[in-house]
This record gives C-alpha cells, structure tokens and sequence, in this order.
C-alpha cells in the first residue's frame, strides 16, 4: 500500500530528502508493436510503483537473463523513490491493453548528466526493452536536454543492444553507481547520430490507447 | 529399385529446449517409433540410424551423436551414422537413409534431425553458423549468412522487382500458418502494416542486413524430428501395414559454388534448380503436380526464389504470386504451411527432417487446421550453405 | 600490409579468387597456379549493412559488397565507407584488417586477419 510510505516530514525528514534540478513531465506516446497491439508509454504513478514491487518479487530467484538482480535493483530503486532517497529518479512504463509489458528507469545526477537504471521486459520477442530504452534516452536528451548518460549493462543482451548498437563512448575512469562496472556514455552527438533509427512513437497518444491502460495491472504469470 | 517410405514421423515443440540435445533427439525419435509402432531392445527392426545435426560435435560438445541415440534408445546393434550437411543436414540424412534401402542393405531405417543452438549465444551462434561459408574468402571478413541473404536480396529487388513488402507478407503468411501449428517456435500473428509502415519500421522491424530486416529472416530455434523409413516390400513382414506408406518418390542434391561471388549469374540458386530437377525426374513429375511445398525460407527471399527455382512459378515472379496470395494454405500452391523456418523455427539440422514431417501429414490427411485438401505430391527443398548444397524431395501418398 | 591476390592456371589462363587445388575451368584440369596482384579498380555488385556481426566484432553495423575487378575476377570483402554506398558504383580495392580476433580450439585470439576493404573509386 502506497500509504505504507508516508512519513511525516519534520524538519529531519525535509533535511534527508534529495534537493530537484526540476522535472519535467514525460509526454506519453504510442508505440505499434509488431502484434498488431499498441504499447503505450508513459511515466508510473506511485501507486502503480508500489504494485509493480510487489510484483517483481518472484523474480528475485529467476536467474536467466539476469532477471534476478535487474529485479533486486529494480525493487530497492523504487523504494528509494517512494521514501525520497534518490534525486530526481523516473519511472517509465511501457504497456498494452492496461497489462504492464516493461519498466525503464533512471535519474538524474545534475542538469547536464543523466544516470540509467534499468530496463525489464516482462513482454519479451516484441522489441519492448529496446523501445523502452530509447524511450528513456529521450527523456533525458530531448526532454530534459542533458548533455550524456552514464549506462551500464548487467546482461549480454543488454550489452549488444547499448554499448554495441549505440557505439556507447566507455569511459571506465567514472564508476557508475550500479556497482561500479564500467561505464559507457550516450552522448548527445551518438544520440543524434542513432535516434533516427531507435526511437519512435506517435505523439499525441491515442486517446482510446491511453483510456486503455489508464488503471495498469501486471501480468497474471510473468513469463521470462 | 526397391521402394522406400515413410510409415511414422516425430517432433518436437520448437524453440527453446528445456532438455539437453540428446534427450531431445531421442524424444522425437521414439515418437516416430511409436507412431508406427516399433520397438526396442529384443523386438527391434530398425537396421539403421542416422542422425542429421550441423554443431551437436561444435555446439553442444557431442560428437557422433548417432552413437549416442542409438544406446539411449536401445536400439544395439543397428548401425549408426551421424550426417552434417550444414542447415540440409536433415535432408542428406533422408537421402542416405533411402539410399541404404532402396540398395537392399538395410530393411528399417531411423531418420532424426536435431539442432540446440539455443545452449550459446547469438553472437557465438553466428560465428558458428559462419563457419560454412568458405574458409579463406569470406567468413574471415565476420561474413554471415545474413549477409549473404541480404546481398541477395538486393540482386533480387533490382532484378525482378521484388520489395521488403513483399518479404513481409511472406513472412506474415507464415507467422499464421505457424499458429496454426502447435509444434512451431512462434505463435503470434503479424500485421503487414505495423513491420511495413516507413513511420516506425526502424523499430518494430530494424533492418539486420540491409535490405533484410528482422522480420525478413528466421529465428534461432532447439528442435528435433524424427522419420521412420521402411521398403515397401518388408512393410507387412515389419509390422507397420496399418500405417500409410508415404513414399519417398524423388530425393536428389546438388551443389554449387562455395565462394558465392564466383557464380555465373549470382541471383541464381543452381543447386536449388538442378536437385529439384533431379528429383522431379526420379519421382516421375513435374512441377505442376505439386500440391504442397515446404520451402528453406532461412530468410522470406528464399522461399520466394526457391519457389521459381523448382518451377513451382515461373522464374521471377514468385513474389507476385505471394502478393497475390497463391501460397497461402488455400491458395494455389500452398507453401510452408507449417510455418516456415520463418516462424516454426530453424534448428538447423533438425528442419529438413521437420519439413519432411509435415509434407507426410498433409499427405496422410492429418495436418487439421492447415490441411491442403486432397494433397497428393510434395515438395521439400532444404538448402545448404548459401545455396552450395541443396536437397530436394518428392513425397507422394500411396 | 598483405597483398590479395588472384591465382592465374599455368595451363589455361582463367583467373581464380580465392585460392583453388584445382583449376575451376571445366574444360581444364590444371593443377599449377601463378600469383598475380589482385588489386585497383572494381564495380560493386551487390552490398549489404549488417548489424548483428558475429562474435569478435564490438561495431553496431560492418558493409559488405562483392565486386567485379577489370579482369573479370570477383570478390566479397568489406567496403570501408557508409555513405553512398550502390550498386554499380566504381570501387578501389585496399587490403585492411578484417578481424582483429581469430577464434581457436578453446581460446580467442588476437592476430590480425587481412583483406579486402573496398574503398570509393
């Protein structure tokens, strides 16, 4: 329950939250999946966050592709949103028909440098991560007009489909903050370069698409 | 000659396997067994194995994997071979499984096709595939056979016109035949517009080897079938009289240049033409006396050049049939109704046996939901390399 | 820097690439080849640009092409440019590093590999 995290915010409480270089929203957009089906993307709301941790849990011991710690991650990163202890953390997901078919996330360290997080498909076969991906890319480029994101990848496929098909610029000497594993760098000149190919959506959103995934549900069994 | 057929098939689901390479041989192995009723140990007839895989010694660390199958399945002491003819590994087993009967050296033949290339990862499945292209000129410039099929395509697109759309709705054909079939790697539909429309192809269906896109090609896919073969003279004496004798007609391979920038007329599959050619001759028939094909669509181009090259429509304009929807299941000239490598799923050494399987039950009247009615004569080709090693195969029903 | 090659029969004279044991004439059993620099002027055939390479090559996408040499020879390489690639196209041929990784029995490693990289005209 979402009210499970208020806290009253005394003075103490004001003093550990994180300061904001200041959001601004992320416009929802549709994308055609090959399906047939349309996949709108938009950010979560906190309730839906809270239900999406409940979720993930069975996943914690799925250790194919490396499920298991994306989901561990996923859950702490969620918490540190819910309780105020990241800085200017996002959530975005990606769903069809109400179902939620993948979640993206990511913060920002400053005004100029974006953090990602992570990236779960919990439809898979359909492009959804590297939609979801992109999609988080924009938010931080053309959205927030920051100047690079720091990425990380804890799969191989993640690693194929980041560091390889974006040509991600490694830059090892600045530790990223998922562990420290070796971090590559989006910058705004490989965006450009490879947005025309890897992002898309059509925007306004379709009124009927967004009505459709208005109250968001996980799926019944996930199956990854 | 004597003549040879086939009295019980077996398959697995396609995809990704969730038992080891060996258990998955042998599960659709005894479900061909048991379809005609063979059996193991002391009452067993089977003369021979034969076991068509392209990576068990490569990818799966299991050389002489016949060996293997026949102990597990207890079939000692019948001879046994293991057959690598790349992707038409399948398929050069069922030619020398015929050979071995219709020569009167053996009476019983098993016939499996087996591939679990899921056990590495696509780029070390890629590698591996690679290694069939020729050792010097091409597969140490990181050449694949993608690349190959994309340079083919492009050949094709100038030279007769053929467009992406007309690979996509080869592919959705087969995405819907494959539903269709519960054996098949992929179930789900796809709509023509949303891999066509230029508003968002870049990301529902990326190009992988331009012009090819996803969408244009088959996935990586574990998957075994099996065939029991018998001569028709020991058919009785061997138990299996109650099931139908599909008869193995024409069956014939040929071969082509290894390096494929040295064909004559490089959008030309020879060896495609030249075994069909055979094997139409040794089976009596012609073209036009097909009533169903399973094609190699490793990529949606070829089915639609296979289908010109074995005559099933005239040289260059086998994506206008396509397009005119001749090949679905109730068209003209069905093609692929199992889905395809394209959506049943390609595990290399396993798919010419798989296409060979679902020609018999649509000869035997037994393909349910995608049944071609009053399917007599069928053909197979399953393509080797690119293109340097073909097999193709005329089935009738008796 | 290797040089390419085309192998020249000593009995018929039909240029061969790659390397063959056999003269590929069909009129001809030769068995003894000359060397002769394989290089210069080509026109491109066919191309592609393929973006999932296989195990040893960290790019997002590498182009082929086969082209036609002006003594008839043919030959796959890579191309090593993006833009404006087509076919019919006037090509030179170079010789570069086509794999930096040669995958052996139970280890990778690193030797570079030489050959074609076509090149615009």
């Amino acid at each position: 329950m979402l009210k499970d995290y208020d806290v009253i915010i005394d003075e103490m409480e004001g003093k550990l939250r994180p300061p904001t270089v200041g959001m601004v929203p992320y416009e929802p957009k549709v994308i055609p999946l090959t399906t047939g089906e349309d996949m709108l993307v938009r950010e979560a709301s906190r309730e839906e966050l809270v239900m999406i941790m409940d979720a993930i849990v069975p996943l914690f011991n799925h250790p194919k592709d490396y499920y298991d710690i994306v989901a561990a991650r996923i859950y702490t990163e969620i918490l540190g949103m819910l309780r105020y202890r990241v800085q200017d953390e996002y959530f975005f997901v990606g769903a069809v028909d109400g179902e939620i078919a993948g979640i993206v996330n990511g913060r920002l360290v400053n005004e100029k440098v974006g953090m990602s997080y992570h990236t779960m498909t919990l439809k898979r076969g359909v492009r959804v991560g590297a939609q979801l991906f992109a999609a988080k890319m924009e938010y931080h480029f053309d959205f927030m007009n920051q100047d690079e994101v720091f990425i990380v990848a804890e799969s191989p496929n993640g690693f194929k489909r980041w560091m390889i098909e974006y040509e991600l610029e490694p830059r090892f000497e600045c530790p990223h903050e998922l562990g420290g594993v070796p971090t590559f760098v989006l910058t705004r000149a490989l965006w450009e370069k490879h947005k025309a190919n890897k992002n898309v959506g059509i925007r306004p959103a379709f009124e009927d698409v967004i009505e459709a995934n208005k109250v968001l549900h996980m799926p019944a069994k996930i199956n990854v | 000659m004597r003549e040879v057929g086939i009295v019980g098939i077996g398959h697995t689901k396609f995809g990704k396997s969730a038992v080891p390479y060996l258990d998955m041989c042998c599960n659709a192995a005894l479900e061909a067994m048991d379809d005609a009723g063979a059996k193991t140990g002391r009452k067993n007839v089977i003369d021979q194995v034969f076991v068509g895989t392209m990576g068990a010694g490569m990818v799966n660390r299991l050389s002489g994997a016949a060996s293997a199958v026949v102990d597990t399945l207890n079939l000692r002491p019948a001879m046994a071979e293991t057959v690598e003819n790349g992707p038409a590994s399948g398929a050069s087993a069922l030619k020398l499984a015929y050979a071995a009967i219709a020569s009167g050296m053996c009476d019983c033949v098993l016939v499996i096709g087996g591939e679990a290339m899921r056990e590495v990862t696509g780029w070390e499945g890629t590698d591996f595939v690679a290694t069939m292209l020729h050792p010097t000129g091409e597969y140490p410039y990181g050449l694949t056979l993608p690349a190959f099929a994309g340079m083919f395509t492009r050949l094709c697109m100038d030279k007769y016109g053929v467009t992406s759309r007309d690979l996509s709705i080869v592919s959705v054909k087969n995405h819907d035949n494959a539903c269709l079939n519960p054996n098949a790697h992929i179930h789900s539909r796809v709509k023509l517009e949303r891999i066509t429309d230029e508003r968002y192809i870049a990301a529902t269906n990326p190009l992988v080897a331009d012009p090819l896109r996803q969408y244009d090609m088959c996935p990586v896919s574990d998957g075994a079938a099996a065939l029991l073969l018998v001569a028709k003279d020991k058919q009785e004496e061997l138990g299996f009289g109650h099931k139908p004798f599909i008869k193995v007609a024409g069956i014939a391979s040929a071969t082509d240049t290894h390096y494929v920038a040295d064909r004559e007329e490089p959008s030309d599959l020879l060896a495609v033409r030249l075994s069909a050619q055979k094997a139409y001759k040794m089976a009596g028939v012609g073209p036009e006396d097909i009533d169903v094909a399973e094609l190699h669509d490793a990529f949606q181009i070829l089915e639609i050049a296979e289908s010109e090259e074995t005559g099933l429509f005239p040289r260059g304009s086998g994506h206008l049939a396509a397009r005119e929807r001749k090949t679905e299941i109730h068209g003209e000239m069905p093609i692929n109704t199992s889905g395809g490598l394209k959506a049943k799923g390609h595990p290399l050494g396993g798919t010419g046996v798989s296409q060979i399987v679902e020609l018999v039950k649509q000869l035997r009247g037994e393909a349910g939901d995608r049944q071609v009615k009053d399917a007599k004569t069928a053909l197979a080709v399953n393509f080797g390399g690119f293109g340097n090693n073909v097999v193709s195969t005329v089935l009738k029903a008796e | 820097m290797e040089q390419m090659y085309a192998y020249k029969c000593t009995k018929c004279g039909k240029l061969h690439h790659p390397r063959y044991i056999v003269c590929q004439n069909p009129d001809c059993d030769g068995r003894e080849f000359e060397q002769i620099p394989l290089e210069g002027k080509c026109k491109l055939l066919t191309w592609t640009r393929v973006y999932n390479l296989p195990e040893g090559y960290m790019m997002p996408w590498l182009n082929f092409g086969i082209v036609e040499f002006e003594n008839g020879v043919r030959a796959t390489g890579q191309i090593g440019f993006d833009d404006g690639i087509k076919s019919g196209m006037e090509l030179v041929s170079s010789v570069g590093v086509i794999r930096t990784k040669v995958i052996k029995y139970k280890e990778t490693v690193e030797e570079p590999v030489y050959g074609f990289v076509f090149q615009k005209a």
